[in-house]
């Protein structure tokens, strides 16, 4: 602990802050360990048999197809919001309203935003869809990607761009040669966070699902009509296992990035 | 030159574009419809105020206002651990510190609530692993009941939700607040304490009030918290909104998010009023 702040005389916050962390934590450990108890005695300590069920059950596969897709629509067309935004809160006159503008998703409560957009897509004829299903979840991801965006740019000089202009390059060419390059780090991060927040999405995306489901709107609904199973707990350990290893891929690129 | 202008700025607007067909338009019709007549299975427009008579007086308003304190002692909670942990990173720890220190705390944040919260059903439980340890320490006999589906539970639940949610602006403000404006009250001869009272907790108040209204948004419009932790009978508005969707009652539903959603809005519009909003971000949005 003393190496960490140099002195040792701060342990005591630090041993504070880890135990909240251990808190914080401390949820994510139950699935893991109940999707691998074995259900009777007999079969060993571990069983990958809730793993192997999950394969076997259609409306699950199909769920997990439905949150892929939408995870990627969502990766791709939220970094692409965000940029424009925060590009928009730089140079335009009304950068607090639009900096607003992007911030409401999280101040509407994530049941009223649901019923919101389902009363919409109803009433404009949009049938459930995965494209209800990747608006919403949009909408709830760009806030966030908007911010990790407008970080990484924060970094960044604009007296590099008007060297550019100056030597005659016009706004697209100074845009893409030299800002994107330069911002890419926050736009990759928006695209990781965007992914997992879909993937991580339930009560917005239950909403507007219709006769769809993702994965996590179908663990949600199979606890509220039957309760939870080893499988939910299976497909649970896999969600963690995947965030995990987002936040741990982007991190890693960062950090070769950084280097380099 | 002027279509490349054009198309540039449809490009910029494009978001605020999105944020208002999909989230300010459906709110508002929100509204719309929560005054709409309902007749088994169609809606048609109207202007009936009975969903609001019959969500204000029945016993749904106990349910608004218990939505309301649970809702203010889990933001209370979240601020009094939040705030220190925050100050400490932002103003005592090592810069590598404090990254590794906001990256733990994002993780959980990323994992769905849901699946936390059923986490904790389990760890809270009658034969879970904190009665087991409170029953071996000595300090309880036999398990303890009120530690889960009740509201002791159900602050666990939200207070973990959005504890990260509390600590990344409070973290950004306090870190925003200029260092020779500390320094200049310690030299004017102010002790640490007076110049946190004085001068960082003063500067930091955007920060303050955006994890208070982050914490208390979460916590009024959960459904699935309570759903999960509160056992059986346990409403809160959220759950409250959720059963009538699920009935199909859509024009109370909708009277009730929108009153909720209006209280919502009224914070955002003071924080608004009172702060600038890229105060909050500090650090972020820093002009050069």
């Amino acid at each position: 602990m003393t190496r960490v702040d140099g002195s040792g005389r701060y342990t005591g916050v630090w041993l504070a802050i880890g135990l909240v962390l251990l808190i914080l934590y401390l949820p994510l450990v139950p699935p893991v360990f109940f999707s691998f108890a074995p259900e009777a005695a007999g079969e060993g300590f571990v069983t990958l048999r809730w793993y192997a069920e999950m394969w076997r059950n259609p409306l699950l596969t199909g769920a997990m197809s439905t949150s892929l897709e939408a995870g990627l629509i969502v990766a791709i067309v939220t970094p692409v919001l965000a940029l424009a935004a925060a590009m928009a809160i730089r140079e335009l006159k009304a950068a607090r309203l639009i900096l607003l503008a992007m911030l409401l998703p999280l101040f509407i409560p994530g049941i009223s935003m649901g019923l919101a957009t389902s009363f919409f897509f109803r009433i404009a004829g949009v049938a459930p869809s995965l494209l209800t299903i990747a608006v919403v979840q949009i909408l709830w991801a760009l806030p966030f990607a908007t911010l990790v965006v407008l970080t990484a740019m924060s970094t960044f000089d604009p007296v590099y761009l008007e060297a550019a202009h100056m030597s005659g390059a016009n706004r697209w060419r100074s845009f893409r040669d030299i800002e994107l390059p330069l911002i890419r780090p926050g736009v990759t991060g928006a695209a990781t966070f965007s992914l997992i927040l879909s993937f991580n999405e339930t009560i917005r995306t239950s909403a507007v699902q219709g006769p769809l489901n993702t994965v996590q709107t179908y663990i949600w609904s199979t606890y509220k009509q039957v309760g939870l199973s080893p499988t939910l707990y299976a497909l649970m350990t896999l969600l963690i296992a995947l965030t995990v290893l987002l936040v741990g891929a982007f991190l890693v690129s960062g950090r070769s990035k950084a280097v380099s | 030159m002027r279509l490349e202008t054009a198309a540039r700025r449809a490009f910029l607007l494009a978001p605020v574009g999105f944020v208002s067909v999909f989230l300010i338009l459906p709110l508002a019709f929100t509204v719309a419809v929560s005054f709409w007549k309902r007749s088994l299975l169609t809606l048609t427009p109207a202007f009936l105020i009975n969903n609001y008579v019959d969500f204000l007086t029945g016993a749904r308003l106990k349910v608004l206002v218990r939505s309301f304190s649970v809702s203010i002692e889990a933001t209370a909670i979240g601020l009094l651990i939040a705030y220190p942990i925050a100050y400490f990173l932002a103003r005592k720890a090592r810069a590598d510190a404090t990254r590794l220190a906001l990256m733990l705390f994002t993780v959980p944040f990323l994992i769905n609530y849901v699946i936390r919260a059923f986490s904790w059903t389990y760890l809270l439980g009658r034969t879970g692993p904190v009665n087991s340890a409170l029953a071996a320490v000595g300090l309880t006999s036999g398990s303890v009941d009120w530690l889960l589906y009740s509201d002791f539970a159900v602050l666990v639940g939200m207070v973990s939700s959005y504890m990260p949610f509390m600590i990344f602006p409070l973290w950004m403000s306090i870190a925003g607040v200029d260092q020779r404006l500390i320094e200049a009250s310690w030299m004017l001869g102010a002790a640490p304490p007076r110049t946190f009272l004085k001068v960082t907790l003063p500067l930091s108040l955007p920060g303050v009030f955006a994890a208070i209204i982050f914490s208390f948004v979460g916590c009024f419009g959960e459904s699935a918290v309570p759903t999960i932790l509160g056992g059986v009978g346990y409403q809160l508005i959220g759950n409250e909104i959720a059963s009538a969707m699920d009935t199909l009652n859509y024009p109370l539903a909708a009277a009730m998010s929108s009153v909720v959603t209006a209280a919502m809005l009224a914070l955002l519009a003071i924080w608004y009023a009172l702060f600038d909003v890229r105060a909050f971000l500090g650090k972020i949005l820093a002009r050069r």
